[in-house]
Order: structure tokens, then C-alpha cells, then sequence
């Protein structure tokens, strides 16, 4: 919006302000010739864009007017058709007021009962108010409005961004001020149990669209003003807000730094989600691994909170950011606190066999096939031998074949409504499998390690970080075809490198492991008893490192 | 602003790894089998002994003379101490000896793992790809290097000893007797070999950079030098528990043998020394990707206004060749002795007269 290139109208007030109010009154009269020239201008050119500029150009602050004002509003808003205006008289005077909003962002009942009705009903009227509009406009904002007024302005910019957040505006004849009053009511969702992130125990809320619901729901968890709440705007179109979250004192100064350094940088139309910033802030965009989190949890985003680490939140999406990310941390679900520690280290170690199971076991099945033989039992490579006769594809086509079909099942059961969801998953999964086999296209044991691969993939509680091993799982197949074991190292190898040298907002990806931080190993693969949890990862430099007092 | 979360220093924890893991590369394989040419039954525990005694003690050397000059890398440390032009010649020996090392162990890494893993695939495409992995290693920093020690150095150290647990079972007593019968100039010809397999703390003269810390590097460096030596005595003594003198003598990777001895209960794997070539590869690896990375530092320095990229570029298909230059096993051999009497003159017996002369300038070496 070119609105603040108008600097020769503030000069000019400025130099008339001295004057006296007479002079002043001229120069409305001036800005109003001006504005009626302007729109005889836009007649002619049909709506020229140049002279839209032009107009908005003058119009800058609001004149004393009531009915230019609401004509210039409706122009620079475009003639919307959502706009409700309802032009009222102030009880107890001669004075008119409008009340303009949006009608689907604010709450119109609230108006009326609000703002409308004290207004009208209102008896008396001091004498000073009578004879001085701006007076009369402290007198409503003080004494008949029972909504909170969040400003008072005269400047068309802060009016419209008000007014297209939802709030409501108050021009009152005669005052070149208006009075923001808020009554955003945006149609938003109620707060349910995240769909992706579900768990057997813990608490059943998740993030919703509203960023203040999920301010709030932050602000249930952690009672201190520590509580740092950054806002910022991000989009220039969409103007939304985002938040960026820590705790002052706990999260390293600069790790937030860093991160208000990013999110300041952007410079974007309009983020449709949180995902969209994750990628225009991550370090590396072409590494295969997310280096954010994302959770619609907010017990996850306390509990990280409280880590040391800064969260993200967006306005219109329940996905909040979570950084920085290490390896180790994909591994992690909250739920492996909530439960006593034997049972959750050991559902830590499972996830950590899930993650090789799906970058690997595909792979060695093809190396195993077609190089090592001997790297098994006899018994068990004559069954498998044996269950591949009639299989026309060398192992590693067979093994693509298969996996690439789960790949596809997966996405079409996500795409599907639930109950037929379910459908494919019976279709694909036992009719394709079986038919397949009978058709002598795959062998049975191959179907077995697609299964395996597939339930192991899911069992990553991270869905993002889940995606990016199947992604890797394809290329490992791949060198095995090529290369048996021996490729299968190597790729290995690349991907550790490649882990190594990756960082998320300056903390190494696989933080505690290399470069390696002993204290943190107790919080890990393994999950010691919570009693010796008392200090706070030390990877991430946190300004206050005991959690907990040793008892 | 500089992000204080970043950490681009060596821990001791990095410095022990990293030369315990350099040392353990390839001489592992043949250990054994160089020693009992040249003693008697398990007498060879001695030359072990001896050989990591002599490691310790230019290990210590080595370390007081990095400790000297915290953060700072060879070619600066000479040129404090002599001039630039020895610096450039010194550093250029170190690079070559390095680049050799290199190219050696390529084609050692092919030519093994054809001969365990592979029936068909030629020898050349092996050490291409590995040449390839090793040039993706040393396009990125260098603390990544050191890094990976932390991941994959544990690793071999659980399945080393895992193969020595899981072959309790065929110990023969009397495959160690008798004892110390060996004459002393056998012993002292096996030492000889043994200390040839103690090279690698000198990537620590490099490294140095990494480590800020005043009069910390020495005693980690010789931890790292004492790991290695507990490891290669363990080896050495459960090969001859195992196979005898006489059998090790005659097996050309006793050590690999080792590992296709090991029955696993439950017979899930019928071959063990599938896990341990995956983490010998690795940990060869590991030590070829820092010899490298070194290597090129050191040309760095040499020419300071190269790209790292281009310098990769130049160097990878000269190593590929002189890789492939020994035709068979035994002209590779007397090529990795000669590549370790090089390396010994280089990186042990300069760096120590090194010291010694800052040790004569006093305290010149620190302004």
C-alpha cells in the first residue's frame, strides 16, 4: 500500500497546525476538492491505476466529514460486499456516528448490544462535549462503549487494518479521529485431539487455527511472565500474525537471536502454513531431513519449551514449529515421559530399530539376494530360493515393484474419505499382496519385507522425518542393486556425513551423539528415570540448566 | 553475530577417538601374520608391546609440540619455528606421504572386499566408488571428519570385541605355549613391522587446529595410542589362542579369519564377518577421509589462494592412479612399506627434531 508516501500533507498539517483551527478547516476543504477531482479522474480513465494511487495518495488521514469519510472508505477498501455500515445518532446530541465492520469477522450482535444500543439510548450530553466533536468522541469511547478500544486514529492505514482484521470502527461526524473497537469473531474450529499426533496417554488437547487460542493454551501450561511472546507480521498481503515463543532465561539468547534474525528476513506474500516458514528458515533446503519440528500438541511445545528450545506459532494453521531439531529428538514422543521408564526406553530402542528397518531392510534384501547369499542361513536362502521360483524380475525390480506400490496405497488412503480409506487398505494390502504372489510377480518373503518396511516406517513419530527415510530407503535399494553390502556401506556412510555436517539454527544435528555431550545421553536412545532427569540438555546452551532439585 | 551454539573445537573425548581410529586402519588385517614370521608362538605379544611403547612416545612428542602452538596447523608451526620455505617443503612431504597413504589403502579396500564380498565386480569400479564417497567427505568441513570418529569408532571397538567374546569357545592354551622363546632379534624384527602399524597419531599435528586448549592434547593423544595398543595385544594374543602360530603365519587376513570363526547362537547369521567388514569399511573409511582432508589442508597452505573444490579435483584421479599402479598383492605390500618408512621419517623423526628445537629457542616459539 503506497499510503505512506504522502509526506507533503503531513508537512503541510505540521505548518497549518500553528495556524489555528481555521486554516485548518481550509485545508479540508482543499483535501476534499482534491479527492472529488480525483474521482472525476478515475470516471475518465475507467479506473486507471495510476490515479487510484494518486487518490489514495491524498487520502491519507480522516476529515471531518462523516459521509466522505465512509465514501473514502468504501473506495480505498474497493466496494466491498461485506461491509455493514450503520450510520446512527449519538443520544443526548445532534452528532451522527457509523458504525463500519466486516460482517463474517466480527461479532454483530456484540455490536449491537455493545455499541449500538448505548449510544442511542444515552440521554445526556456535557455542554463542553456538545460544542467539540473530538470531546464527544471521549466521551463515547469512555462512557458508552462497553468494548475494549485497542486505539484512536486518524490515519486511513491503521483504520483498514484494523477494520480487515475484523474489528469494528466508530467515525463520529465532525471528528477527524476514529475509534478502533474490538470485536473480531473469526469462524474457527474448537479445540480437539490432534488427528496425527494421537496417543495412548496424555492429554487429549490439540492446536487449533486461532493463534490466541493457542497463546492461551501455552499460557495454561507455563504461568510466568518468562513467557516471552514475540508478535510479528509475516505476509505482505496476508498480513498474519506469527509468534515466536521461548522462555527468557531458559532458551539461549542467541538461538532466539538467530531465529528473529530469520523469520525478520522473510519477505513473502502470504504463508499458508507453518510449513511454508519452515522451509524459507531451514538450514539446508536440500538435505532429505526436516530440521524443524512440527506438533499440534501444546503439552510437546511446553515440554520443549521448558528444553530450551524456541516454538513457532503461525496464525491459520494448529502446526506449530518446534527448533532447533536433532536427529535424536525424532525418536522422541511425549509419551515416553508419561510412561514409567523401562517402558519408554524401550519403545525408544524399537523406533530406533524401526528407523534402520526402513532405510535397510529392503536394501539387504537385495544384496543378500544378489551378492551374499552367505550371509545367512543355508536353510533359510534355499526357502527363500525356493519361494522366488516363477519369479521372472531380478530382486532389486521386484523389490522397486513392491514399494512403490505401498507408496502409492499410502497416498491414496490419504487422500480418500475415511470409511473407503480403510477399503483400500484391504484392497492393497491383502488382495494386491496376495494376488501378486499367486500371480508369481513378487515372492512372498518380499511381500513380507514391504510389510515390515511399512509398519516400521510408521512407527517414527515424527510423520515428516518418518517421509524422509522412505525417500532415502529407495536410493539405499538402489546402491544394493549396484553394489550388495559394500554400497549399502557406503551410502551409509554418506548419509552419517551428511548428518554430521547438517545443523539446525547452529546446533548440530546429531547433537548429543558428535560433537558428544555425556549428560545428555541419559535423555537419548534411553529414557533413565526421571528422578535423574534433573538437568536440562546441554547441547543447546540453556541459560538456567536444572530442571529438577535431586531429591 | 557469531552463534555460540556452534562448536568448532576437538574435545579430548574427539582427540582419543580420532587417534585411536586413525591407527586402527588397515594394519589390523595383517598384524599377526607380519609378527609370528619372525617369533615364536605368542611371543609376538612383545613386539606389540614395543611397538606402541616407541607410538607413545612420539605420540607424546607430537602432542607437546601441537601444544606448543594451540590452534595452529603444521605449516604455521614450522614456519614459526624455521622459516616459510621449509615450512612449504616439510608440509608438501607430509601431504605426499599422506596422499600415498591414500591411494594405498584405496586400493587395499578394493582388493579386500573383492576378495570377501564380491565374485564378479572388478576391483577398479570398487575403489572408484570409494573414491567418489571419499571425495563428498573432504568437499565439507573438517570437524565433520573428526566428528564421525565419535559415531563409528565405539561401533568397532563392541564388534572387535564381540568377535574375541564369541570366540572363547575354540581358545587353545596350548597354541600360546610356550613362552618367550623367540631369540631378540626376531622380536625386534617383528617390532619393527608392529610400529609401522602405529601410524596415524601424526594427523594430529593438522588437527591441531581444533584444539584450543593449552597443555590438554598430549595426555589424549597417548590415551589414544594406549586404546590402539590394548586392542592389537588382545587381537594378536586371541589369533594365536585360536588358529596358532603356525596357521596365522599361513593366513593372509588372520583377523578376518577371526571374524568368519565366530558362530553366532542361534545361527540367525551364518557368516560374523559380514558386521565386521561393514565396520572395518567404515572405519577404514574414517581414517582415509581425515588422511585426505589433511592432505589437503595441506596443499591449502602450500597455496592459499586454490579452491579447496579444484584442489579435490586435481588430486582424486592422480591418487586413483598410482593406486592401481602395483600390480598383485605383493607389490602392494613393499608399496605400503615403503609409503610407512616415508611416513615414519616424515611425521614422527621431523616433528620431534622439531620440538627439540623449540625446546632450544626457548621461549621464541610463543611470541
Amino acid at each position: 500500500m503506497p499510503l505512506t508516501t504522502s509526506k507533503p500533507i503531513y508537512g503541510f498539517e505540521v505548518f497549518l497546525a500553528s495556524n489555528g483551527l481555521l486554516l485548518q478547516a481550509n485545508v479540508n476543504v482543499w483535501i476534499k476538492k482534491r479527492w472529488l477531482e480525483t474521482i472525476k479522474a478515475i470516471d475518465w480513465f475507467g479506473g486507471n491505476a495510476l490515479d487510484m494511487k494518486h487518490t489514495v495518495e491524498t487520502m491519507d488521514v480522516l476529515s471531518t466529514d462523516l459521509y466522505e469519510n465512509l465514501k473514502a472508505l468504501n473506495t480505498l477498501l474497493n466496494d466491498p460486499s461485506d461491509l455493514t455500515t450503520k450510520v446512527i445518532a449519538v443520544g443526548g446530541s445532534k452528532y451522527k456516528a457509523a458504525i463500519v465492520s466486516l460482517e463474517g469477522l466480527s461479532d454483530q450482535l456484540l455490536l449491537k448490544e455493545q455499541v449500538i444500543n448505548p449510544i442511542q439510548q444515552n440521554t445526556s450530553m456535557s455542554v463542553e462535549s456538545l460544542l467539540n466533536p473530538t470531546q464527544a468522541l471521549q466521551d463515547i469511547e469512555n462512557q458508552m462503549i462497553s468494548l475494549q478500544v485497542p486505539a484512536r486514529t486518524g490515519q486511513w492505514e491503521t483504520i483498514m487494518s484494523f477494520l480487515l482484521s475484523g474489528d469494528a470502527v466508530l467515525l463520529l461526524d465532525g471528528a477527524d479521529e476514529a475509534l478502533m473497537i474490538k470485536s473480531r469473531d473469526w469462524p474457527s474450529r474448537s479445540i480437539e485431539e490432534p488427528q496425527t499426533e494421537a496417543l495412548v496417554r496424555g492429554p487429549r488437547i490439540g492446536f487449533t487455527e486461532s493463534i490466541e487460542t493457542n497463546i492461551s493454551l501455552l499460557r495454561r501450561h507455563i504461568k510466568q511472565p518468562e513467557l516471552m511472546i514475540m508478535p510479528h507480521t509475516i505476509g505482505r498481503r496476508s498480513k498474519q500474525t506469527l509468534c515466536i515463543v521461548y522462555i527468557k532465561g531458559i532458551a539461549n539468547s542467541s538461538l532466539v537471536n538467530e531465529v528473529e534474525r530469520r523469520i525478520k528476513s522473510l519477505n513473502l506474500d502470504y504463508a499458508p502454513e507453518s510449513g511454508t516458514i519452515e522451509q524459507w528458515i531451514e538450514d539446508s533446503s536440500l538435505s532429505p531431513f526436516p530440521q524443524i519440528l512440527n506438533t499440534e500438541r501444546p503439552d510437546k511445545v511446553t515440554a520443549a519449551l521448558l528444553q530450551g528450545k524456541v516454538a513457532i506459532l503461525l496464525d491459520g494453521t494448529p502446526f506449530v514449529l518446534l527448533l532447533p531439531f536433532t536427529f535424536v529428538s525424532l525418536l522422541h514422543s511425549p509419551e515416553d515421559y508419561y510412561e514409567r521408564w523401562v517402558i519408554g526406553s524401550l519403545i525408544r530402542l524399537l523406533r530406533l530399530v524401526a528407523v534402520f528397518a526402513t532405510l535397510f531392510l529392503p536394501a539387504l534384501y537385495i544384496a543378500i539376494l544378489s551378492f551374499h547369499p552367505g550371509m545367512i542361513p543355508f536353510k533359510l536362502v534355499v526357502s527363500i530360493a525356493a519361494s522366488r521360483e516363477g519369479v521372472p524380475f531380478p530382486a532389486v525390480i521386484e523389490a522397486l515393484l513392491m514399494e512403490v506400490t505401498l507408496e502409492l496405497l499410502r497416498e491414496a488412503g490419504i487422500r480418500l474419505p475415511k470409511p473407503i480409506g480403510q477399503t483400500i487398505g484391504i484392497v492393497g494390502g491383502l488382495v494386491i499382496g496376495e494376488a501378486a504372489v499367486q500371480a508369481g510377480i513378487v515372492s512372498p518373503i518380499m511381500v513380507i519385507i514391504v510389510a515390515l518396511t511399512a509398519i516400521s516406517s510408521f512407527a517414527i513419530p515424527s510423520f515428516s522425518a518418518g517421509i524422509s527415510f522412505r525417500m532415502l530407503r529407495f536410493i539405499t535399494m538402489i546402491s544394493a542393486s549396484f553394489l550388495g553390502l559394500y554400497g549399502i556401506v557406503m551410502l551409509f556412510i554418506m548419509i552419517c556425513l551428511h548428518l554430521i555436517r547438517l545443523h539446525s539454527f547452529g546446533v548440530p544435528y546429531l547433537a548429543p551423539i558428535a560433537p558428544s555431550f555425556k549428560g545428555d545421553w541419559k535423555d537419548m536412545f534411553l529414557r533413565v528415570p526421571v528422578t535423574w532427569l534433573t538437568k536440562r540438555p546441554v547441547f543447546m546452551k540453556p541459560g538456567d540448566t536444572h530442571r529438577a532439585k535431586k531429591r | 553475530m557469531k552463534n555460540e551454539l556452534i562448536n568448532e573445537q576437538m574435545s579430548n573425548k574427539e582427540i582419543v577417538y580420532t587417534v585411536s581410529n586413525m591407527i586402527i586402519g588397515f594394519g589390523i588385517l595383517t598384524l599377526p601374520n607380519t609378527i609370528v614370521k619372525t617369533t615364536v608362538s605368542s611371543d609376538g605379544w612383545i613386539s606389540v608391546l614395543l611397538g606402541g611403547g616407541v607410538a607413545i612416545l612420539f605420540a607424546w612428542l607430537i602432542g607437546k609440540l601441537g601444544e606448543s602452538f594451540p590452534g595452529e596447523h603444521y605449516h604455521t608451526m614450522v614456519t614459526r619455528i624455521v622459516n616459510r620455505q621449509a615450512a612449504h617443503i616439510l608440509t608438501l612431504c607430509f601431504t605426499l606421504y599422506f596422499l600415498l597413504f591414500v591411494s594405498y589403502q584405496i586400493r587395499g579396500v578394493s582388493t579386500i572386499t573383492r576378495l570377501y564380498l564380491f565374485d564378479n565386480t572388478p576391483e577398479e569400479f570398487i575403489g572408484f566408488i570409494f573414491l567418489l564417497v571419499l571425495a563428498y567427505g573432504v568437499a565439507g568441513p573438517s570437524i565433520a571428519l573428526v566428528r564421525l570418529n565419535l559415531l563409528f569408532f565405539p561401533v568397532l571397538v563392541c564388534i572387535l570385541l564381540a568377535i574375541v567374546i564369541l570366540n572363547i569357545g575354540s581358545f587353545d592354551v596350548h597354541h600360546l605355549l610356550p613362552v618367550l622363546k623367540s631369540d631378540f632379534t626376531g622380536i625386534l624384527q617383528a617390532s619393527k613391522e608392529t610400529i609401522l602399524s602405529y601410524l596415524g597419531v601424526e594427523i594430529m599435528l593438522f588437527y591441531n587446529i581444533f584444539v584450543f586448549k593449552k597443555k590438554k592434547a598430549t595426555a589424549p593423544i597417548v590415551y589414544g595410542v594406549m586404546i590402539s595398543t590394548v586392542l592389537y595385544l588382545l587381537l594378536f594374543i586371541v589369533v594365536i589362542a585360536v588358529f596358532g602360530s603356525v596357521v596365522t603365519e599361513h593366513t593372509l587376513y588372520p583377523i578376518a579369519e577371526l571374524a568368519k570363526e565366530v558362530e553366532v547362537p542361534g545361527e540367525v547369521f551364518e557368516r560374523f564377518e559380514f558386521f565386521f567388514f561393514v565396520i572395518w569399511l567404515i572405519s577404514l573409511f574414517c581414517t582415509n577421509v581425515m588422511a585426505l582432508d589433511v592432505a589437503i589442508v595441506g596443499v591449502m597452505s602450500i597455496f592459499p589462494k586454490a579452491r579447496r573444490i579444484s584442489i579435490i579435483t586435481a588430486l582424486l584421479p592422480l591418487m586413483y592412479i598410482i593406486g592401481l599402479l602395483p600390480s598383485g598383492l605383493y607389490e602392494l605390500h613393499i608399496f605400503a612399506d615403503w609409503i610407512s618408512y616415508f611416513g615414519i621419517g616424515v611425521a614422527w623423526f621431523i616433528p620431534a627434531l622439531l620440538l627439540l628445537m623449540v625446546k632450544l629457542k626457548g621461549g621464541r616459539a610463543h611470541e
